[in-house]
C-alpha cells in the first residue's frame, strides 16, 4: 500500500509486465518510470531512486471479519462480464501463478534465491522502521497471536491470527508510556491497565484507555525468502 | 531458449525481466465500489482493507489477481493498493 503522492505530484500506476527480483515492477503513467512493488522504490527511469511512501493496510482478513468491525466499508466491485474472453486469459495467467504459490520455486522465471534461516516459502510479517528490518514467522504467532517487540527502539505490537488471517502492527506507546500486551480472545488484546483493544480498528473497547486508538505502522506478508531477498540484513523474532 | 535470453541469466537476479507487455495485467484506475451488503463475497473470502480518516475500502484479492493495482483514493488519501 503505497501513496501516490511524491515531491507535490499525484502519479497513478500500471502492470509493467515486467519482474525484478521476481517480483512485481508498477509503473507510473506519468514518467513510465518501473517501480518495484516490494519496495516502492523506483528502479528504472526518470524518478529512479525516488521513494514512494509505505502505508498501513489491513495486508489480508476475511470478508467477515473485516464488515462486522467496518459495516460502513465500501467494496471494490469490478463489472465484468464473466463470458468475456479476456477473464479467460486472465485466468490462465492466475493459474501460473497458482503453480508458483503451490511451488517450491522461488523465482516466478524459474531461478533460485535461499536464505538458509528459514524455509523458504515460510510466510513472515516484514516490519521495517529505520533502518532496521525484522521478520515474524507467521509459525511464532501459533499459541500467542500478540508479540509485544522493539525495532529501532520503538515498541511494536505484531498481531498475526490464524482464523480470520488479520495481520497489524502498531505502536504500543499510549500517552507516553509503552504497553505491554497480551492476548484475550479472538482479536481482542488486553495491556497491562486491563484496557481492552480491538486488535483490527485498534481501538480501546473497555477500561482505563476506552476510545484511544493504537498508530498502526506498515508491515508487509511476503515468503521468507522474497523478504530476506530485499532485505539480505533482516533478523528473524524469536520467542 | 536465444543467446539473449542466456546472457540474462543472472543468478544475482537483479535484472529486469519482461513476462508480458505494459498493461497485459490492466490495473484499475477508476475503482467502482458497492456498499457490504451488495458485495458478492463469501465470509471467508479474503479482502485487503484500508482505513483512512473514517473511510474504509476493501479490495478482494481474487479480484487483485486479475488487476495487482487499483489507484484509489481513501479519505482523502491518494493509494496504491498492490497485490
Amino acid at each position: 500500500m503505497y501513496s501516490r503522492e511524491l515531491d507535490g505530484g499525484t502519479y497513478t500506476f500500471g502492470v509493467s509486465g515486467k519482474l525484478w527480483r521476481d517480483a512485481l515492477v508498477m509503473y507510473d503513467h506519468q514518467t513510465r518510470s518501473l517501480w518495484s512493488h516490494i519496495t516502492g522504490e523506483a528502479i528504472q527511469g526518470m524518478l529512479k531512486g525516488k521513494n514512494l511512501k509505505i502505508l498501513a493496510a489491513m495486508p489480508q482478513i476475511d470478508w467477515r471479519t473485516w464488515r462486522l468491525n467496518f459495516p460502513r466499508t465500501k467494496v471494490l466491485s469490478v463489472p465484468i462480464d464473466l463470458f468475456d474472453k479476456t477473464v479467460t486469459i486472465e485466468e490462465q495467467r492466475r493459474d501460473s501463478y497458482a503453480r508458483y504459490h503451490a511451488g517450491p520455486e522461488t523465482g516466478v522465471s524459474g531461478m533460485w534465491y535461499s536464505d538458509a534461516r528459514l524455509n523458504n516459502k515460510a510466510l513472515v510479517v516484514g516490519v521495517k522502521h529505520q533502518d532496521q528490518h525484522r521478520a515474524y514467522p507467521f509459525s511464532a504467532f501459533g499459541r500467542q497471536p500478540v508479540i509485544n517487540d522493539r525495532v529501532s527502539n520503538v515498541p511494536i505490537l505484531v498481531f498475526h491470527e490464524k482464523r480470520s488471517r488479520a495481520t497489524a502492527v502498531y505502536n504500543r506507546t499510549v500517552d507516553g508510556t509503552p504497553l505491554e500486551f497480551a492476548w484475550s480472545r479472538d482479536y481482542f488484546a488486553v495491556d497491562s491497565s486491563g484496557t481492552i483493544w480491538n486488535l483490527i480498528t485498534g481501538l480501546a473497547t473497555e477500561g482505563k484507555y476506552k476510545g484511544k486508538r493504537l498508530e498502526r505502522l506498515p508491515s508487509i506478508n511476503l515468503y521468507w525468502f522474497a523478504w530476506a531477498r530485499y532485505h539480505p540484513d533482516t533478523t528473524i523474532y524469536k520467542q | 531458449m536465444t543467446h539473449t535470453a542466456t546472457a540474462e541469466e543472472d543468478y544475482s537476479g537483479d535484472t529486469i525481466r519482461t513476462l508480458l507487455p505494459f498493461d497485459g495485467i490492466p490495473a484499475i484506475r477508476n475503482p467502482q465500489f458497492v456498499a457490504a451488503d451488495e458485495a458478492k463475497l463469501g465470509d471467508n473470502a479474503p479482502v485487503i482493507g484500508v482505513n483512512f480518516n473514517g473511510e474504509q475500502h476493501a479490495y478482494s484479492i481474487y479480484l487483485l489477481n486479475g488487476h495487482e493495482i487499483v489507484n484509489d483514493v481513501v479519505g482523502g488519501i491518494k493509494i496504491a493498493t498492490t497485490w
